[in-house]
């Protein structure tokens, strides 16, 4: 079975949360917002301690003994833990996906295994983990969903976010047009060929605007720091949301 | 990072045993349903604006084609052999005025066939026949061969191809077929050296992503699917 | 628009062609077309998902023995009166065709369209022995009268205006006045090429295919010029990348569903050529001689390399299509023959990793490429490989490793991390307005050039934890 297949579902009472560094850092609402949901749930969430980063950044440039390194490091702060559950497509993708591949042959590699088939994206965890798909929402819409490139394409996701925007009680939902294209985030990508980087975010943009839609809604942090940064230099009305903002 | 042998599934396309066998098991099957299978070829082939014309017997194709020639003012034609086409045409047409230049069977000296390289580049018209019709994509399968120079379905700027229920496959999956029994065994000595497939006329959309037609090759290409069956007789 | 010098850096060249507002628009409508075509065929096609398995399967089996299946391929090919040779290098590949040109005496040379020969930089060394070599795919022919080379794989011209195309025919041709329009232009190009068919002694071509169970060469074109240069001239040479044999005709069957369908959305293309050897001698017409030049030029060394699995590829243009990096810059600004996702593994490929320090970097690792390719080519983890052969080799700046390492060293230190977020706290504060960062000075200013940046907040999740559980 896939390592990135999504984790047999029994409904999880009790997940560890994998904050992300993006999310730590510049977004820690999301993370309360996931925290007091999962909560309303009836979840129990813990945050394993001293969390810093997946290692994605030094994966895709290519450092790969220092990404198996953070890895290693992660997999161990969350080997107790029965469901990981993570805001970022491209963190779960990157756990899931490359941490066994990373850790092969290595002490840790039962760890990494087991911590890959236990990790959620967080939208995922709502739909395909606790089989809850009806939310409410107060946030004004239309709303337009982007699908972050390792969810869609690596964790093969496009269904989950799209089932709770379509079950989203309050606000109304719309197409994107080209939602399945890149934001031009890329990680390092967007400071390498920051020109490139920014045209591809025009286009983003461009659809968002023909879209109709007020709020664009993300499941990555790298995502919504590029398109909201692009929205707000040009201060534009429309937002740019994680789809944890939008879900009450 | 080497890459792993057997990492990755590796399987060849598997190969019918007697393709031979194989393929006239297929043709009984397919002239069971040749009129589906034909309505499909007429569909793929006028997609990719192809002109299909349909007649009842051979008898009725030169008249076809004197209608075709008439409709663009061809008067030169060149023509695979009656025997290839399995229908006399040049007669008929000769007496409307067009000129039928057939292809000789055998090979004559160097002179002659500059002379005829020179015809077919004049030509109006290019009439053959099909080895086979593929439903799927509207293809048209010309086996160079005798008498069948490759030239008189690509240099003249319209193409006329005249078939009937026997040259009719249904998909890409059966020509695979139909080429494994072709080459099982040594070539027929009338066999020439290309296989060309036909899927419309000539095109090309590189200015501009702008479609135009006539290229290089053919402008126009013309079906002629005979219900009665060809076969020339006496 | 001028060629952009592989010299200067790629960001430039990239910035370069991102001002070209032609391209961009150009480049827009062409891939976009493409997209919607190629994606009509496949949903009109419920066997292409496992046609395309099969496809990629086909490719991996006959690279586990490719010596096998090669074998087999000149031994058929010389069976049906053909010659074949064997070239390891660009250059040798280039003195079998100069050979066979002196030898047949040949001052002109009609060409198809072939990635190969543009490779291996046939043209120039032709004209240096005074052979003139003349492109007629038509969007090739307008390139060699514009002294550029192809944008993309398939449509070379892709990114010239009609109004581009009638200006160059009217001044080259000595044409003057003609009119922005492609089916007159059209119609010009076919006059000028077909008298160069029917008096050229050379045919040269690509292949997309070669069948090693029959000794077939096959070509896949449109516009009736790969059926011109395979029979009209008396000698045909046709060169190839020896990735491109495939075992039987059932094989090939599965590889013509999926090309042109992946390519422009066609079912088939309009000409699928089988050349089987020379013409045989009952045939009125056919090349007397045809010769197949096997080019190896790193394909063989990357069969137990990282690349191995981009010798699958199909250049069928796909991936070109999908790329958000290429729709925005077109083929030039890569600098090298082939361009788009696919175009930089073969750049590594041909001219060693460090040809493609900054290209391997053209990516934002979206993996669009592997959802369009036909044969499913893994582009983004080759991509990562790369890249950890240039940070491996000491090929990228010191500079760049410095903070890379850096930055690990911290992620593996939870406290080193914190202090990260204490001193970025500090550090912003004289950048920030609006609660949002707007400009900041070097490395970071290639962000905010463009776009805000959030500032680290205040207390960060792991910090308001405490409060939180």
């Amino acid at each position: 079975m896939s390592e990135t297949a999504v984790p047999r579902a029994g409904s999880p009472r009790r997940v560890a949360l994998m904050i992300t560094c993006l999310a730590d850092m510049f977004y820690p609402e999301v993370g309360e917002r996931i925290v007091r949901l999962l909560r309303r749930l009836g979840v129990e969430v813990t945050l394993p301690a001293g969390q810093t980063c997946c290692g994605l950044p030094l994966f895709n440039s290519g450092y790969h003994d220092e990404a198996a390194a953070v890895a290693r490091r992660t997999v161990q702060i969350f080997r107790d833990a029965e469901a990981v559950v993570v805001p970022s497509g491209s963190c779960a993708w990157m756990v899931k996906h490359e941490y066994p591949g990373l850790l092969r042959g290595t002490v840790e590699a039962s760890d990494a295994e087991r911590v890959a088939g236990r990790t959620w994206e967080f939208a995922q965890f709502l739909v395909r983990g606790l089989g809850r798909t009806a939310f409410e929402s107060d946030v004004d819409g239309p709303l337009a969903y982007h699908d972050s490139c390792h969810l869609l394409r690596g964790l093969h996701e496009g269904e989950s976010p799209r089932v709770l925007l379509r079950d989203l009680k309050g606000t109304s939902v719309v197409p994107l047009p080209g939602s399945d294209e890149c934001c031009g985030f890329g990680g390092s990508f967007s400071v390498r060929l920051p020109e490139v980087s920014t045209s591809i975010l025009e286009r983003k943009l461009a659809n968002l605007e023909a879209s109709g839609a007020r709020c664009l809604v993300a499941c990555d942090a790298g995502c919504l720091m590029q398109i909201r940064g692009g929205l707000l230099r040009r201060g534009s009305a429309l937002r740019a949301l994680h789809l944890a903002e939008v879900l009450k | 990072m080497a890459k792993t042998r057997g990492l990755f599934p590796a399987s060849t396309a598997e190969r019918p045993a007697e393709p031979r066998q194989r393929l006239e098991l297929l043709r009984r099957e397919l002239s069971e349903r040749w009129p589906q299978t034909l309505a499909r070829f007429r569909a793929e082939f006028e997609r990719v604006a192809g002109v299909f014309h349909r007649v009842p017997t051979a008898a009725d194709v030169p008249a076809a084609l004197e209608r075709i020639c008439r409709e663009r003012d061809a008067r030169r034609l060149v023509a695979w052999p009656a025997e290839d086409l399995r229908v006399a045409i040049a007669p008929a047409l000769g007496a409307a005025g067009i000129t039928v230049e057939s292809m000789p069977r055998s090979v004559p000296p160097e002179a002659e066939r500059r002379r005829l390289r020179a015809l077919i580049a004049e030509a109006d018209l290019g009439v053959t026949g099909a080895d086979l019709a593929i439903a799927e994509t509207g293809t048209l399968v010309l086996v160079a061969a005798a008498g069948r120079p490759r030239s008189t379905s690509l240099l003249p700027p319209c193409h006329v191809a005249v078939f009937d229920r026997t040259a009719l496959v249904e998909s890409l999956e059966q020509l695979g077929l139909v080429l494994e029994a072709w080459h099982d065994g040594p070539a027929p000595p009338e066999r020439g050296a290309a296989i060309n497939f036909i899927t419309g006329p000539s095109r090309t959309a590189d200015i501009e992503l702008t479609l135009t037609r006539g290229v290089h090759g053919p402008k126009e290409i013309h079906a002629i699917f005979v219900d009665g069956g060809l076969g020339l007789h006496g | 628009m001028t060629e952009p010098i592989v010299g200067t850096p790629l960001r430039q060249r990239a910035a370069q062609a991102l001002g070209d507002r032609f391209l961009h628009e150009a480049l827009d409508i062409a891939t976009t077309k493409f997209i919607t075509l190629r994606r009509e065929a496949f949903d009109d096609f419920p066997e292409g998902e496992r046609l395309r398995d099969r496809a990629r399967a086909i490719k991996e089996a006959t690279l586990q023995r490719l010596d096998e299946h090669l074998e087999k391929l000149v031994a058929n090919v010389e069976r049906l009166g053909g010659h074949v040779h064997f070239a390891t290098t660009a250059e040798e590949a280039r003195e079998v065709v100069l050979d066979i040109a002196r030898r047949t005496g040949a001052r002109m040379a009609v060409k198809s369209k072939s990635m190969a020969t543009e490779e291996i930089h046939l043209n120039d060394a032709l004209e240096a022995i005074g052979v003139t070599p003349v492109e007629t795919d038509l969007g090739e022919y307008i390139i060699q009268l514009a002294h550029e080379r192809p944008s993309h794989i398939i449509a070379p011209a892709i990114h010239k205006t009609k109004g581009q195309v009638a200006e160059l025919f009217s001044r080259e041709l000595k044409r003057p006045g003609l009119p922005a329009d492609p089916e007159v232009l059209t119609k010009i190009a076919r006059e000028e090429l077909r008298e160069k068919f029917l008096s050229a002694d050379l045919g040269i071509t690509g292949a997309n295919f070669a069948v090693a169970e029959t000794g077939t060469v096959v070509l896949v074109t449109n516009e009736g010029n790969g059926r011109m240069a395979t029979s009209l001239p008396r000698v045909h040479v046709a060169v190839m990348g020896v990735e491109k044999v495939i075992p039987s005709m059932t094989d090939l069957a599965v590889f013509l569903a999926i090309l042109a369908k992946s390519a422009t959305g066609q079912k088939l293309s309009v000409y699928t050529t089988l050349v089987q050897g020379p013409r045989r001698p009952s045939e009125l017409e056919g090349p007397e001689e045809f010769h197949l030049v096997l080019l190896d030029n790193g394909r063989i060394a990357q069969i137990a390399g990282t690349l191995r699995e981009s010798l699958y590829c199909l250049r069928c243009g796909a991936c070109l299509n999908v790329c958000p990096v290429y729709r925005q810059i077109g083929g030039h600004a890569y600098g090298y023959t082939y361009p788009g996702p696919i175009g930089i593994l073969l750049t590594a490929m041909l001219n060693g990793p460090g040809s493609v320090k900054e290209l391997a970097h053209a990516s934002s690792l979206c993996g669009a490429c592997v959802d369009a390719c036909p044969v499913r080519i893994d582009i983004p983890r080759m991509l990562i490989e790369l890249r950890r052969q240039v940070d491996e080799e000491h090929i990228a700046p010191w500079t760049e490793r410095v903070v890379f390492k850096t930055f690990a060293r911290v992620l593996v230190h939870p406290a080193l991390y914190r202090l990260g977020a204490r001193i970025g706290r500090v550090l912003q504060r004289p950048f920030i307005r609006e609660g949002r960062i707007r400009a900041l000075p070097s490395f970071f200013g290639q962000w905010t050039k463009t776009r805000d940046l959030p500032p680290v907040a205040a207390r960060t999740f792991q910090e308001r934890w405490r409060d939180i559980s």
